[in-house]
Parts: structure tokens; C-alpha cells; sequence
């Protein structure tokens, strides 16, 4: 049996994945992908990643989603849109990776990952604003799901403040209830199931 | 006699010639040549203007020998002895040297090309001084034409030709016309019936006053050239005969004998039998077969094996059946050939990791395809050896294709065909789809869009030649299932996917008995078995044989609308060459010396081309010039050299190869 580690069980993959994930907002046309990568070479990220954005089509069609779902790649997704424009075949991949991250979150694969924490203080502080405060986002951020990084990445963050692009104090905007309001729609929105 | 007055021509050929070999020393070297008048150089001398400038250089220099050094006379020999004709002098008085495939495209030093083409132009300049004029002769063309192979090329050929009002003969070897594609359920990319759209047109072939249908016949011999061949046809005996039988099916339901049984026990189906049967001893190939007559299969009937039994016989109301028939050899004449003699598939068993003929459930393309057909022994469900649908199936791309070990080639239709099978599957089944290619080929209208079709359908494409399958189950849920194993290149991962059924995309390959039918035809095979076209672009049904032709599968793998459409062009070649009326035949060729012949016959056995008789009264040979290919064979054999070779004489010979050695040290 020694022999057989490391191969794909089929017994092991959750074949209706990709059915899953047609239903999804985002979802919807992951079936049309003819893996020619024009995805992963346009992605600014794909570099850091272990599984590019056309690998987590073609696993989510083998049916590997315990591996897709976990994956820090996703996180990775810096919102670019530039597979998204890029698609020979229309495919939205950005939505793609948001619907990945959703499935992620709700399931609890990625509460673990920083990009997950990073989105959740991202919105705190948003919702507390209005607006995002950098310094804020920063401090929470390295705080409290990097301190290593933070410690590392001193230097820079000193530069930022001194060009002044991590102010101390940010205003709220006004009508704080109404933009609340308008987030709780969207996250109602794209509650999944 | 006068010296002949010549010109000399030198081409650049764009760079293709003057990048590599200094024109202008080619010219001023020719100009030193004896009896040479003048000597130029030209851009393009199969321009236009390049024609224009030898036909008024003929006209004003008197020139009397024309030579143009350029291309191979295989592209443009023609062109210049048209312009010649324009001029008024004999085209044979032209003569070309080959300075581009001879040397300037096969040579990297441009010092040693200018030589050899200096040389090359020499010795054509030494020859022409003792060419001599030369007259084309004609022969009447035979407005009937021979298609041999009833599959779909085969058909539409005939079609085409017979309704322009001209005999056909077509000849089948089985005992109905349809070929491969009379097996198919459903026709890709539009998932047409193969049967509703080639059923009439074989029912057209039964019925057309223009076309003689000879089914379960082989051609045994030709004879002959282009507008004049004599073809011997043998027709195999079925027993039944033609005239009376009126295909009402008696004699098979009463026949005791099975030619291919009926699956027995526990195999509920048995798929190797799919693409033959079952049927009886006197049998009809498919329902819808044309002509709609039986068959006897000889090996599996009772009364040829002890003489007794002859149910059929009494069954028969028509009085139809004769055990007695033997083969006819029948002859006919033609003017035009048409090779439609297709393919055969790969035999899959040669690959034993896919476990064809040892696992159960491992099937051919062939035989999914007959399981697939309405009319098949399934009645088109897709079953496994049990009797149960399978619920799920791989289905395995280039299984002797894109293979060193076997077949080089891509076989072109087994993506698309594949992609079908995939889709059938999932329709009447509903059943799990998984399909192993190396690289989707769907190039042809439609069929792109056909595989969109089935990626949106859910059809489990893998990148990853399936690498074995097996029955040793690992894991439980591998229990009782065959298993395939393959690399998923877009994951990253080996896989081992535990499916029902596993089908073989098998290649297409050149038939069995293609070697001996292009010796029969004085056919060329390409390296893989293929018949060889005369230009694989601008030439692709001609072949080096005159009046041959060659459409469908024979020439190379290729979908049905590529077959017909290849089919219809080698038909509007034959009718172009039949419209003509007349066969023109080069003025080369061998002459017989009466004074020299002795009599001998050496060579008349000689030619291979049976142009040589023999005239008993003057006891000597004569040459047929209809017949005659100016081969040299006769010329080089006859012992008193009483045999000239017209355009080919030892003198020319002799001189051009003086000329190619002008400046040997000796």
C-alpha cells in the first residue's frame, strides 16, 4: 500500500464540486474553462502561489475540494480583474475566486488563513468608518494574525507615515447607519445556502 | 545543318536562387558557351513579363533552343513550353536547369553554388545543342470510370459522375456499399443519423441506370494508361443470385447455422462480436444494405461443410440460392480510376496495458460504435458484458495515434469522435463520463463548439494520457470496477479512476492489403501506409499515376464532410479529363530502330508497361506509343541498342554530363 501514497483516491474527492460551485454567484461558468492559462500568466500573485487560479479549475473538476477550500491561494486574489478581462472563454474568474473564498469562509477552511483575517478587519474597519483607516487596518492586521510580519515590515510602515499615508485620525462619513445598511444588504445578498 | 542559335535564361527567383548563387556570373559564364546568342538574367522568369521577354527574344534573335535556368521543371517546365509554343517553336526545343532544389536551396556556401550552377547550366547548354523537335500524339478517352471502394467517398464519387450521364463502375468487396460509415449511430459535430443521411444515397447507387454496382468483388487485374485501362474484376460468389432474390429474409431465420452466435451464460453482451454479428450462415450485413441480397459465409455454412442441409435452399421462394455459384472474373474498360478504398482501425490488442481482450468491459471505438447503432445487436443501448448500464466510463483518447511505437500521425476524427461517444453516453445512460485526451483537436466548423457543448454537459475532461488499466483493485471502492490510471497534468496529481466500461479511441491505419493494391495500381504509400497524392497541397486526388485518383480515408485519416468533399473533387477531375475527349501523350518516349532490331524480344517482356509487340512478318518489335511511359527500361535492354529513347538519347545524355564536368581536370 506504501506504494499507492501520494496518488488521487477517487474515493477521496467530493465529485460534485463543480456542481456545487456552479451554483454559487461567481460560480456559474466554471464548466466552460478550457485551461489554456491566460489566468495564472496574467495574475500579479500567481508567483507566490502554489495553486494558480487555472490549477484550482482543474481541481475543482477532479473534485479535490478539501484542497481548493484550504488553499491560501485564494486569498491571494488581489482583485486585479485582469483574468477577468482576459477570459478567452468569458469566464469571471475574480467572482470565481470570491465564490472560493465564500465557500472557504462558511465552511471554516479558512479562518485559519491571514487573507481570511485580513477581509474580516478590513470590514471592521470599514463598518466603523465608512471609509478605511490604513494605520488601523495595519495595526489590527499585524497585531493580530502577523506580529513577525509587522516587526518586518517596520521600516516601510515608518516611510508610509512620514509621506503621511497612514494617518492617525480618519472621519467617519456621515450617514454611518445608511452605509451600514447597505452592507448588511450585500452580505444578505451573498449569504450562501 | 545550322548551329542552333540558343538562349539562355538565368532566374532569381526573388532571394530564393540570387541570395545564394551569383546570378550574374551564371550569365557571363553562359555567354561563353558555344552557339549561345544571348544570355540574361531576370527577377522572375515565370512572370508574365519573364515570358514575355523568351517569346520576343525567339522573334527577334531567331533563337531556335531555349534553356532557363530556375526551379525544378516539375513546377514550371509547363509554363515555358507554352511560351515557347507562343513563339512558334517546338516546346521540346526548351530546356530547364534546376539552380534552386538543386542548389541553391541545398547549399550553404555561395561560392560552390555559383560553381555548381555554371555547371548545371553547361551541361543543359551542351545538351540542347541536340534536341530535336518532337511531337505530342492523342488517345481517345474512355468516358467510363472504375471507383473501387463503396464506402462514402466511394458513393459520392459515383454519384457525382453518373448523374453527369457517364458509366460508373463501382466496386465494393463486401457484400454492401456503406463502408464505415453505414456502422455509425450518430455523425459529429451535429449529431446527425449516419444512417438517414447515407442510406439515400446508397439507395441512389442501387438505383442509377449510369452506375453498375459490383458488390463482394475485387479488382484482380489492370492494364492499360489513362482514358484507355482494362480492368479485371472477380466477383466472389454469395450463392444468392441478384437477379431473383428479393431480400424477404427466409433464408436466414430458417438457417440452423450461426456465423457469429448469440452471447450465451452470463455474458449478456459480447462486445467483440458487436462489429460482425450475430447472424446466421446466409447472411445480410445490415438492414438497410444495398444491394439488399444475402450472403453465404462459406466457413460457417453447414452444406459446405458436409454436404447436407440446403434449408435455405427450400426456404427460398424466389429459387435464389445456388450452392453451385463460383467466382466470375469479369472485364471492363475504363478511362479513369477513383481509389476509395479507406482505412481499417488499429487493432487496440497490440497495447496490452489497456487490457483489450483480457479484461471484460474493455471495448474498441468499432464496437462502441455498433453498440451505439439502432440496428446493432444491442439496439443501440450501452451495456456492459453483464447486461446493466454502466454508470460510469472512461473513454481513452490516441490509443495507437501520436505514438512512435505504432502510428506517428494523429488520426484527426477521435477527439471529435470521442467528444460524441461522451455525449451519447451521458444521454442515454446518464452515466459518470471520463475522457483521457493529450490535446483536444477539434479544428473544423463546429466542432469546437461541439466540445463547449460538452464541457458545459459535465463531462469529466482529464489532461493525461490514461497510462494503463487494470482490474487489481487498492482501494475498496476499487472493488469489482476497472481502473484507470493516469497522470491529471492540470493538477498535478495520479490519479486511479475506478469506472465501468473503458473505451479505446483506436487510430485509423492504412488497410491490410494496401501494399498489394498499390502495386496493382502503381500506387505510392507514403511512410505510414497511406496513398500518396501527387502535391500534398495543389494536387491532393491526383496521383504520379495518370487517370488514378484517390479520395477518402486511402489518402490519409480525415472526417466525413473532408472525405465528401475529396470525393467531389476527384469526380470533377475525372469529368474535367473526360471532357477533354482526348488523352494527350508526350512526344518522349522509345523508338525502335528497324534497322538494328534484331527480333530478339528481349524486349517485350521487358516493359512493364506492355507497349511493345511484336510484328511476326517483319520480324521485328514495334512500340505502342499510347502505351509507351518513356521509362528507358526497353532502351537499356535491348542488346543491339536498336531502341531509342525520344528527348533521352545517349548523345544528349552524354553531352549534357560533358557539359556538367566543363572544367574537370582530366
Amino acid at each position: 500500500m506504501k506504494e499507492q501514497k501520494g496518488i488521487q483516491r477517487e474515493g477521496r474527492l467530493t465529485l460534485d464540486f463543480i456542481d456545487e460551485m456552479k451554483q454559487i454567484p461567481g460560480g456559474e461558468q466554471i464548466a466552460l474553462c478550457i485551461q489554456c492559462g491566460t489566468c495564472s500568466g496574467s495574475c500579479p500573485t500567481s508567483h507566490l502561489m502554489t495553486h494558480t487560479p487555472r490549477r484550482l479549475i482543474a481541481m475543482t473538476r477532479a473534485g479535490m475540494r478539501k484542497e481548493v477550500l484550504e488553499s491560501p491561494d485564494i486569498w491571494l486574489c488581489t482583485s486585479c480583474y485582469y483574468c477577468y478581462v482576459r477570459c478567452p472563454r468569458g469566464i469571471k474568474v475574480t467572482d470565481l475566486m470570491y465564490a472560493y473564498k465564500r465557500l472557504s469562509a462558511r465552511d471554516k477552511f479558512g479562518i485559519q488563513k491571514r487573507g481570511y483575517k485580513l477581509g474580516k478587519i478590513f470590514m471592521s474597519v470599514v463598518n466603523k468608518y465608512g471609509r478605511n483607516n490604513e494605520l488601523e487596518l495595519l495595526a489590527k492586521f499585524f497585531g493580530f494574525a502577523n506580529p513577525i510580519g509587522g516587526i518586518k515590515n517596520t521600516f516601510i510602515g515608518l516611510g508610509l507615515f512620514l509621506k503621511g499615508r497612514l494617518p492617525l485620525k480618519t472621519h467617519k462619513i456621515k450617514d454611518l447607519g445608511g452605509f451600514k445598511k447597505i452592507v448588511n444588504k450585500a452580505e444578505e445578498l451573498a449569504r450562501l445556502p | 545543318m545550322t548551329n542552333p542559335r540558343i538562349g539562355v535564361y538565368v532566374c532569381h527567383c526573388g532571394t530564393n536562387i540570387a541570395g545564394k548563387v551569383k546570378v550574374t556570373d551564371v550569365v557571363e559564364h553562359a555567354k561563353k558557351q558555344p552557339n549561345v546568342v544571348l544570355a540574361k538574367e531576370y527577377k522572375f522568369m515565370c512572370s508574365e513579363p519573364g515570358q514575355a521577354m523568351i517569346v520576343e527574344d525567339i522573334k527577334k534573335e531567331k533563337l531556335d533552343r531555349i534553356i532557363v535556368a530556375a526551379c525544378s521543371p516539375l513546377m514550371h517546365e509547363k509554363t515555358f513550353r507554352k511560351a515557347l509554343e507562343k513563339a512558334g517553336i517546338n516546346k521540346y526545343l526548351f530546356q530547364m536547369a534546376n539552380i534552386r532544389e538543386h542548389c541553391s536551396w541545398v547549399h550553404e556556401d555561395g561560392a560552390a553554388a555559383t560553381e555548381k550552377a555554371k555547371a548545371l547550366v553547361t551541361g543543359a547548354i551542351y545538351r540542347a545543342q541536340y534536341v530535336e523537335a518532337l511531337n505530342d500524339r492523342e488517345a481517345p478517352m474512355n468516358p467510363a470510370t472504375l471507383i473501387v471502394g463503396g464506402g462514402i467517398a466511394g458513393i459520392q464519387a459515383a454519384l457525382d459522375i453518373a448523374d453527369s450521364g457517364r458509366q460508373v463502375y463501382l466496386v465494393e468487396k463486401e457484400p454492401s456499399i456503406g463502408g464505415h460509415m453505414a456502422q455509425f449511430d450518430k455523425t459529429f459535430p451535429t449529431l446527425d443519423c449516419a444512417a438517414c443521411i447515407l442510406t439515400p444515397k446508397m439507395v441512389s447507387i442501387g438505383q442509377h441506370p449510369n452506375i453498375t454496382l459490383l458488390s463482394y468483388s475485387e479488382v484482380e487485374k489492370i492494364d492499360g494508361y489513362v482514358g484507355n485501362f482494362k480492368v479485371g474484376v472477380r466477383m466472389k460468389a454469395r450463392y444468392v443470385d441478384p437477379k431473383k432474390c428479393n431480400g424477404c429474409g427466409d433464408c436466414w431465420q430458417k438457417c440452423p447455422a450461426w456465423r457469429v452466435e448469440k452471447p450465451k451464460g452470463d455474458k449478456k453482451v459480447v462486445h467483440n462480436a458487436l462489429t460482425l454479428g450475430p447472424t446466421k450462415a446466409i447472411y445480410m450485413p445490415t438492414l438497410q444494405s444495398v444491394p439488399n441480397v444475402p450472403v453465404i459465409d462459406k466457413k460457417s455454412c453447414i452444406y459446405f461443410k458436409n454436404g447436407k442441409c440446403k434449408i435455405c435452399v427450400k426456404a427460398c421462394q424466389k429459387d435464389a440460392i445456388n450452392h453451385e455459384m463460383t467466382d466470375v472474373v469479369m472485364d471492363i474498360d475504363v478511362g479513369n480510376i477513383i481509389v476509395t478504398t479507406g482505412f481499417k482501425t488499429f487493432d487496440v490488442s497490440k497495447m496490452p496495458q489497456y487490457g483489450y481482450g483480457k479484461l471484460p468491459n474493455v471495448i474498441s471505438s468499432i464496437e462502441f460504435e455498433r453498440m451505439n447503432c439502432s440496428s446493432g445487436a444491442t439496439g443501440g443501448q450501452v451495456l456492459c458484458q453483464n447486461g446493466e448500464a454502466p454508470k460510469s466510463i472512461a473513454i481513452l483518447h490516441c490509443i495507437g495515434s501520436r505514438d512512435k511505437e505504432h502510428h506517428e500521425y494523429c488520426s484527426r476524427v477521435c477527439c471529435m469522435y470521442a467528444l460524441k461517444f461522451a455525449h451519447l453516453v451521458k444521454e442515454k445512460t446518464g452515466a459518470q463520463v471520463y475522457d483521457f485526451y493529450i490535446d483536444m483537436r477539434a479544428a473544423g466548423k463546429g466542432y469546437e463548439e461541439f466540445y463547449n457543448r460538452l464541457l458545459e454537459e459535465g463531462v469529466r475532461f482529464i489532461r493525461g494520457k490514461a497510462a494503463s488499466v487494470t482490474d487489481y483493485a487498492v482501494f475498496p471502492e476499487e472493488e469489482g470496477k476497472l481502473i484507470v490510471r493516469c497522470e491529471d497534468t492540470l493538477v498535478g496529481k495520479v490519479r486511479r479512476i475506478p469506472v465501468d466500461m473503458v473505451v479505446l479511441c483506436s487510430a485509423l491505419e492504412a488497410n491490410a492489403d494496401a501494399p498489394e493494391f498499390a502495386r496493382l495500381l502503381k500506387l505510392c504509400q507514403g511512410k505510414e501506409g497511406w496513398f500518396t497524392e501527387k502535391h500534398p497541397k495543389l494536387a491532393p486526388v491526383s496521383t504520379a499515376s495518370d487517370g488514378i485518383y484517390i479520395a477518402g480515408c486511402c489518402q490519409g485519416p480525415k472526417d466525413i464532410p473532408d472525405t465528401v468533399a475529396q470525393a467531389s473533387a476527384a469526380a470533377a477531375q475525372v469529368l474535367t479529363a473526360i471532357a477533354k475527349g482526348k488523352v494527350q501523350i508526350e512526344g518522349v518516349g522509345a523508338e525502335i530502330i528497324e534497322e538494328k532490331c534484331t527480333g530478339c524480344k528481349i524486349c517485350n517482356d521487358m516493359c512493364p508497361y506492355k507497349a511493345i509487340e511484336f510484328d511476326a512478318v517483319k520480324h521485328k518489335s514495334k512500340v505502342n506509343d499510347a502505351l509507351c511511359k518513356a521509362c528507358g527500361t526497353c532502351v537499356a535492354a535491348c542488346p543491339c541498342g536498336a531502341i531509342k529513347a525520344k528527348h533521352f538519347t545517349d548523345e544528349q545524355i552524354m553531352h549534357e554530363i560533358e557539359g556538367v564536368l566543363y572544367d574537370a581536370k582530366l
